[in-house]
């Protein structure tokens, strides 16, 4: 009895630290959603439907389709370094891919920004080697700029974690399966990713919530409507000193994660019980 | 090495990096053969196994299957199917998956795959488990779906890599058995790397022994058992007992010269190479007889003159007894030398013994690293 009191008094810093330091802001966070000038209520809620229904499922298709595309290269990438034949090649592969982690987004931002505009370095390119004319030409600084930088800087990311746990099956595995005729393509997606499809889903769902919370990004490639919510929640913040609604986007970008969260655990449970 | 083997593997050379594990290496196979590859760790066994799979790629060499030439064969255009030491198994699948998915990849209609798998489930004794994953099964059952893989896609060849090292020893047993009768019953030609000299010597036509690279002897388990050519060879097939004698040959029989701890004797040559000079004696620690010196010295007395023909007989002291079961096991020091002696009755440590090691059971080499010159006293002799 005395050495479990021992034990709870032991972990009290860390309690405090956590009550105090993120439950407590948080809570701030989503009473601060409801509070209005007439007390408490969902005038926030409803103002934020209003103006930014279009934010909302911008982010949220924007975020989702830059998921299921970093999946699709770190599969890719994953399963080159993984099953390759060419030595030299995966080498190149191993010392490259990494290189976007070290950038941070709002770097990321800036350089797609010289890159994607409509006189940038990409199109200039393009017109220089006489596939486009000057005319044809058209910016990349919206929807798809921001989806752009997003797969650039998390796939290296999802990459890691993947490369990382194909590495660690069984080789022999795949033996088994080449050894049977299989081709790479096919060992690839019916043995390999079947193998390490936790990590991959681990891997979406973190990258899923760090793109929810980058603003640097939306900011430098596409601040004007339709934006992400991280966008607009700067600017009630900045703009209007707006901290209510401010609170309420922070709420619905809360419950975005919260789902794709719930989904993972409910998904791993599934796993486990099998 | 005949033209006409059904596997033929010529002057097959591997390396990783500089580094030569196979060197020059040949063997040839016939159809419905079940050849042991035996060997320590590090021999090559598992490399050779992998270059007939074509996992690995010779650098010089010739592989042919059936008169085609394979070496550059990529390993499924090669109809042959392995079993390998973690099984392998694709645990995100069922077991009809798993023994199914070869037929699959072959594109074979969905009910001829039903049809295939249901008998092999049902030759192996996994009937009733198709829909169970990997991680659901024993360690035997495990092992019978990775032969099933194999077996489902009719492979000219099986390759057995360790397929029972992972087993407990008492499964270990009846697989042996169960995958030769298995082999038989098919005429499948098989090739099993093992280090296990009993289980290559119960599962096996023939028995491939490799040292470094290269083969050290081959042929049918008794052969090999009681004819190894060389100390290795011996050392590896259990005659662990190492006793350095002096020898002359004459003729075709070899005269072991009498030494502080040996009798003189007289052993046949019987195929074996060996020259005058210092001899290395092998044997087996079941091969010798192991008897109280005093019981044996009334019958010295007549024949003290005598040799002994066609036998060694060895002088030493009981150092230490266990009993491992089934007999007591002796540690019995001849001269410098500790050897290994079975007998049925335990004897005191201290009591002086004789050993009598049958011409059958004693093994002798040259020994190694002995120089050109004759030992001084057989010279006299």
């Amino acid at each position: 009895m005395r050495e479990r009191t021992i034990g709870l008094l032991l972990a009290v810093p860390a309690i405090a630290t956590i009550a105090l330091l993120y439950m407590m802001p948080l809570l701030a966070s989503v009473t601060g959603a409801f509070e209005t000038e007439a007390g408490f209520g969902l005038d926030n809620f409803i103002k934020a439907r209003d103006l930014y229904t279009t934010d909302i499922l911008y982010t949220l298709l924007i975020v989702s389709a830059s998921t299921l595309i970093i999946a699709a290269f770190s599969v890719a990438i994953a399963g080159y370094l993984t099953l390759g034949e060419n030595p030299k090649a995966v080498a190149i592969l191993r010392w490259l891919y990494r290189w976007p982690l070290f950038i941070p987004f709002i770097v990321v931002g800036q350089v797609l920004r010289t890159f994607l505009a409509k006189n940038g370095l990409m199109n200039n390119l393009l017109v220089a080697g006489g596939i486009l004319t000057p005319m044809q030409t058209m910016s990349f600084l919206d929807w798809r700029g921001i989806v752009i930088a997003f797969v650039w800087k998390q796939t290296p990311f999802v990459t890691l974690l993947l490369a990382g746990a194909m590495a660690s099956i069984d080789r022999a595995t795949i033996e088994a399966a080449r050894n049977l005729g299989a081709s790479r393509l096919r060992i690839l997606f019916e043995i390999v990713v079947p193998q390490v499809r936790t990590t991959l889903f681990v891997g979406m769902v973190l990258s899923f919530v760090t793109m929810m919370s980058v603003l640097s990004v939306p900011l430098m490639i596409s601040a004007q409507s339709p934006t992400m919510i991280t966008a607009d929640i700067a600017f009630r913040i900045n703009a209007y000193g707006d901290y209510g609604v401010a609170n309420a986007l922070g709420m619905i970008s809360l419950i975005m994660t919260m789902a794709v969260a719930i989904f993972y655990l409910s998904h791993n449970l599934k796993e486990k019980a099998r | 090495m005949t033209s006409a083997a059904f596997l033929a593997v010529s002057d097959v050379i591997v390396g990783y990096g500089g580094n030569t594990v196979l060197d020059r290496l040949s063997l040839s196979i016939e159809r419905g053969e079940f050849v042991a590859l035996l060997g320590s760790s590090g021999c090559g066994k598992t490399t050779l196994l992998r270059t007939i799979a074509g996992f690995n790629r010779p650098q010089s060499g010739s592989l042919t299957l059936a008169g085609r030439d394979i070496t550059l064969a990529a390993p499924d255009k090669r109809n042959m199917a392995m079993v390998f030491q973690s099984y392998a198994l694709w645990p995100h699948m069922t077991v009809a998956q798993n023994i199914g998915y070869g037929l699959k990849l072959a594109r074979k209609p969905r009910h001829e795959i039903d049809a295939r798998v249901e008998e092999i489930a049902g030759m192996l004794g996994l009937a009733g488990l198709e829909d169970r994953k990997p991680a659901a099964l024993s360690g035997g059952q495990r092992q019978r779906v990775a032969l099933g893989r194999a077996l489902a896609v009719e492979p000219d060849v099986l390759l057995l890599d360790e397929p029972l090292s992972n087993l407990d020893a008492r499964v270990r047993l009846n697989v042996r058995h169960e995958i030769r009768a298995l082999q038989k019953r098919l005429g499948i030609t098989a090739i099993h790397v093992t280090h296990d000299r009993e289980e290559a010597m119960v599962m096996a036509d023939r028995i491939v022994i490799l040292d470094k690279g290269m083969i050290a002897q081959q042929g049918a388990p008794h052969e090999v058992f009681n004819r190894p050519m060389s100390p290795f060879v011996a050392a590896f097939m259990g005659a662990e007992n190492i006793v350095d004698l002096a020898g002359v040959v004459e003729g075709n029989r070899v005269e072991i010269v009498e030494g502080p701890s040996n009798r003189r004797a007289m052993i046949g040559l019987d195929g074996r190479r060996l020259s005058s000079g210092r001899v290395e004696a092998r044997f087996r620690p079941e091969a010798a007889e192991l008897v109280p010196a005093s019981a044996t010295a009334a019958s010295d007395r007549n024949g003290a003159e005598s040799r002994d023909e066609d036998a060694l007989t060895l002088l030493g002291t009981v150092e230490q007894t266990s009993y491992p079961g089934g007999c007591w096991r002796h540690v019995v020091a001849v001269g410098a030398a500790k050897v290994a002696v079975d007998a049925p009755t335990a004897i005191e440590p201290g009591t002086p013994v004789t050993l009598r090691v049958p011409a059958a059971a004693l093994f002798l080499f040259d020994a190694p690293g002995r120089g050109a010159e004759p030992v001084p006293r057989l010279v006299a002799a």
